[in-house]
């Protein structure tokens, strides 16, 4: 086989195109030339350098480009319209202020009292939202009023119990103990002082009844405050 | 391949979107092709754009009996591109190989070992530089069969020549390939060659 055969079948050698019987032929002649296995190794470099090869990748407008001198503009889609009208909405500056005025407006029929399903006429006046939120808001103080009102008795209540309990307990470590009779108890009670904590007793029921009586009445007289200036 | 001619058909049908899915198919692939014979990305993406519009004028022409579209696309393309060549002869005489070789002994040679990345970059700069000196039938028969991976039956209906002739020239193309790259290596300099398999 000459150099000039080998030349012309190394493409195919190297591809595998070639019969048994010639490819036998030319693995012999490739190990006796040094030059013949020179090419078909250069041959082999240039290939693998090809298949190597990354494709280059084109500018990313090139089809926009393309599309422009084919088509002319496209028109956009209905969904690429929706898409395109709702994109803004989406920011956060253009959210964050719709989300705050759902929120502010929600405040304001929730304080206006206002049922969406059964709006009147008379709903729309911003008068009427203006009274039912001042009603609505005396309402609550009166409420919270009330509520601490009743705290305070409580409290008044709990803390004239410790006294009185206090002050008897004194008592009864001030009274002198007679001396106990013969084969009498020393742990009795004298008649004379069960009387005196009875009387104690019914005091304290008195004192008691009566911070009641004037906690209550100061929490009715709030409510009422609060019912008067509630009326338009 | 039937998606393509399903594409195809929704084209003719008039169906814009269709066209475009069929532009992002191929765009890549033309654009290389263009890329491979020019050298240049700029006339690549001018020459895509050119070889796309007169797809699209044409695109009715396309008989599915004749082979498959890509063949048919890779055909339309590279008459374009042979139409180009010939426009562009006379401008391209003015620079000669000697002005190319002599830009690339102004490269400087890096001084550490190149990352992987730069070093297939090289690669590929050195390899589209000995394309370019490739004659244009030569540089098409290798371009579509060992860069575009087409078979010698695509790559003789591409061209419109027999197999054994496309066989012979993609044998002697890489042949020539082989001898110009040995040759440029040899004007970078060994420091750069030693980076050959």
């Amino acid at each position: 086989m000459t150099h000039l055969e080998i030349e012309n079948l190394a493409s195919d050698y190297l591809e595998g195109l070639l019969d048994p019987a010639s490819r036998a032929t030319v693995e012999a002649h490739l190990t006796e030339c040094a030059a013949c296995r020179g090419l078909v190794g250069d041959i082999r470099r240039v290939l693998e350098l090809c298949r190597s090869a990354e494709e280059v990748d084109p500018a990313p407008w090139l089809v926009s480009k393309i599309l422009l001198a084919t088509v002319g503009e496209r028109k956009p889609t209905l969904l690429e319209q929706l898409t395109a009208l709702f994109r803004p909405l989406v920011q956060p500056r253009v959210a964050y202020p719709i989300a705050m005025t759902v929120f502010a407006f929600s405040i304001i029929i929730n304080a206006a009292g206002l049922t969406l399903r059964n709006l009147r006429f008379e709903d729309l006046n911003p008068r009427t939202w203006y009274y039912r939120a001042d009603r609505a808001g005396h309402l609550m103080y009166a409420r919270a009023e009330k509520f601490y009102y009743d705290l305070r008795v409580v409290y008044e209540i709990e803390s004239r119990f410790r006294q009185l309990r206090g002050q008897s307990q004194d008592q009864e470590e001030q009274a002198p103990k007679p001396a106990a009779p013969g084969g009498g108890s020393t742990q009795g009670t004298p008649p004379g002082q069960t009387q005196l904590a009875s009387t104690e007793g019914s005091r304290v029921e008195a004192t008691v009844q009566a911070g009641w009586a004037s906690s209550a009445v100061g929490a009715q007289s709030g409510l009422a405050r609060a019912g008067r200036s509630q009326t338009p | 391949m039937n998606q393509d001619l399903e594409l195809l058909k929704r084209c003719l049908t008039g169906e814009n979107s269709a066209w475009e899915d069929l532009l992002r198919v191929y765009t890549r692939k033309i654009y290389n092709l263009c890329y491979r014979f020019t050298g240049r990305t700029d006339e690549a993406e001018d020459l895509t754009q050119e070889v796309f519009i007169k797809i699209y004028q044409t695109l009715r022409s396309y008989d599915a009996g004749q082979g498959s579209f890509s063949t048919w696309l890779h055909r339309v393309a590279r008459n374009h591109l042979v139409d180009h060549y010939r426009r562009t002869k006379k401008d391209r005489m003015t620079s000669s190989i000697e002005d190319d070789l002599a830009t690339l002994e102004e490269k400087p040679s890096p001084g550490v070992e190149p990352t992987g990345h730069v070093e297939a970059r090289e690669r590929q700069e050195l390899l589209q530089q000995a394309l370019d000196r490739l004659s244009p039938d030569l540089r098409e028969a290798v371009v579509l069969r060992d860069l575009h991976d087409l078979d010698y039956l695509e790559v003789a209906q591409v061209l419109g020549v027999p197999q054994g002739t496309v066989k012979s020239r993609i044998n002697r193309g890489r042949l020539e390939l082989a001898r110009v790259l040995k040759r440029m290596e040899g004007v970078r300099g060994p420091a750069e060659a030693g980076s050959e398999p």
